[in-house]
């Protein structure tokens, strides 16, 4: 058959495909797996037949656009966040206890190591945190501060967008580091628990500061170390991947890991924003007394904890 | 593994026929990312102009700014079709392995990742993983299962060459055929220098030389067509 008479021919189906494809017309998508298999010997008989490129360029086109639409269609599944969320995501941290064990270690660890030292013998914290820095943490957690834990009264917009801005870009960035071997996702967690250890033992010395830094972190720190240790968790799974991927090839090791830690990594996200959150507008308030968040802060930890002891058991 | 010679890749749908796909290679990439990134600076440019001043418009500046850094390529590329403003400048999409559009998951993960193949200094990581990967992907990529491809050109089919039909001397091959529609269908971005060399070319066809070979072979297009 003539290239002229092929297309005569089936001029009409590209037609129709092309309005479905464009979106003209929504009744007629229901035909569009059967107009597409004709598509595709339409494509086979020009490539077969030796037509011009043109015309199979054209149908190669619309082959595609044609494969993407009907098989990269993703089925309507509204409850994914949620189940990701209440199910996959303690599930996983359950599966990866080793890791978040290790994560533990290395903040509370270090954190408890350096603040101890810290606590016996003061001036080992200027070897960690420079006299500046340390006189201003003293001077931001004064009772009489307006907003405690900052330079001066300012917004807590402002912080609440500063606290989003930076905390959680740290646990992005602790995740995708963790793929060099999972070490820098390590050290991420040890630094931070580091310069915490330091300040907090530095500002529980002096009892002025004691309890306006304590009621301060209570609340917020439980979202917000938690997602921190979570990020290096799913990042160092990844880099644990590429380690050792086991019977897989490491490419697939990889893209296995990642998928499986998503939930996670979105889980960590969104503990860290929430943290900014509390952060910014309970934490800072010298309204509330420290005795309420205490209490609230208790309350928080016990949830966090509860949450992944607990959430996601139940078999659906 | 991609062609060697025209570098693409070739996928086998369920339906029997192939999906080619071209993979693109880092300075397309490239172009593409420094596009995004002015774009990004001109638009950060604009909101310190507009929200600046206030507390409250520096708290709500922030939050733009975490959601334009880490979600503007995200946004884009799951909303439409795998391809920022500076991929669809430069005519590059992101799809999965399979060839099919990505979704949340992967276009997180592959932009998250970024941050892995920027390391140590202007995405050296990346680059090195590009130059050994057979189509190109970076780190982020292999992680998240993606790839980058050029998009296709669609172009209008040229109608086919108006001449007197003739009969080729011997029966020519279907990939023969293919080759001389394509000469016509590319005439107009020929110099006339190049067409009369090629017309020459194909003296063993049609027995003559220059622009008189060049005819007759529109005769034979003219006649494998009508």
């Amino acid at each position: 058959m003539k290239q002229k008479q092929f297309e005569a021919e089936h001029a009409a189906l590209w037609e129709k495909l092309a309005a479905i494809l464009k979106g003209d017309q929504p009744d007629a998508v229901e035909a569009l797996p059967t107009l597409y298999r004709r598509l595709c010997q339409c494509l086979a008989l020009a490539i077969q037949r030796g037509y011009s490129p043109a015309l199979t360029d054209y149908l190669q086109n619309m082959v595609s656009d044609c494969h993407k639409r009907l098989y990269g269609t993703a089925a309507a599944r509204p409850m994914t966040l949620r189940r990701w969320m209440l199910e996959e995501f303690p599930q996983r941290v359950r599966q990866e206890w080793r890791l978040v064990l290790l994560a533990m270690l290395a903040f509370w660890g270090v954190g408890l190591g350096v603040g101890w030292l810290v606590w016996q013998q003061p001036h080992w914290a200027y070897s960690f945190i420079s006299p500046g820095q340390l006189r201003e943490f003293q001077s931001m957690y004064q009772p009489s501060a307006a907003a405690i834990g900052r330079g001066g009264a300012e917004g807590d917009v402002v912080m609440f967008g500063f606290y989003i801005w930076n905390n959680v870009s740290i646990g992005f960035r602790t995740f995708a580091g963790g793929i060099f071997g999972g070490i820098p996702a390590l050290l991420s967690i040890v630094f931070n628990g580091l310069h915490g250890g330091v300040v907090a033992s530095w500002l529980s010395k002096d009892p002025i500061t004691r309890e306006t830094f304590w009621s301060f972190v209570v609340t917020h720190s439980s979202f917000e170390i938690t997602g921190l240790m979570l990020s290096g968790v799913a990042g160092m799974r990844l880099g644990l991947a590429l380690i050792s991927p086991g019977r897989l090839t490491r490419r697939h090791a990889l893209f296995a890991a990642s998928r499986r830690m998503f939930p996670v990594l979105v889980g960590a996200a969104l503990m860290t924003a929430l943290a900014a959150f509390f952060e910014a507008f309970w934490s800072a308030s010298s309204a509330i007394t420290p005795a309420t968040k205490f209490a609230v802060g208790g309350v928080c930890w016990t949830l966090v904890i509860g949450f992944f002891l607990f959430a996601g058991r139940r078999e659906r | 593994m991609p062609d060697l010679l025209t570098g693409r890749l070739s996928l086998t749908t369920p339906e029997g026929v192939r999906l080619l796909l071209t993979p693109a290679g880092p300075a397309p990439r490239a172009w593409a990312w420094a596009v995004d990134f002015l774009i990004w600076l001109a638009v950060v440019w604009v909101m310190i102009m507009v929200l600046s001043g206030t507390k409250l418009g520096e708290g709500v500046l922030m939050v733009l700014l975490f959601v334009s850094y880490w979600g503007y390529p995200i946004i884009c590329e799951v909303y439409f079709g795998g391809r920022t403003l500076g991929k669809r400048v430069v005519g590059i999409e992101v799809l999965r392995t399979n060839g099919l559009p990505v979704g949340w998951r992967e276009s997180t993960l592959r932009n998250l990742l970024l941050v892995a193949d920027f390391l140590p200094l202007m995405y050296c990581s990346g680059l090195l993983c590009m130059l050994c990967d057979s189509r190109f992907r970076r780190i982020g990529d292999i992680v998240a299962g993606t790839q980058v491809v050029y998009r296709e050109k669609r172009r209008a089919r040229p109608a086919p060459p108006d001449a007197p039909p003739a009969v080729p001397p011997f029966p020519l091959t279907p990939e023969q055929q293919r080759t001389l529609a394509d000469l016509f269908e590319r005439e107009r971005r020929l110099p006339p220098g190049r067409l009369e060399e090629l017309g020459s070319l194909a003296e063993p066809l049609t027995g003559l030389s220059g622009m008189a070979s060049l005819e007759r072979l529109r005769g034979y297009v003219a006649g494998m067509t009508q």
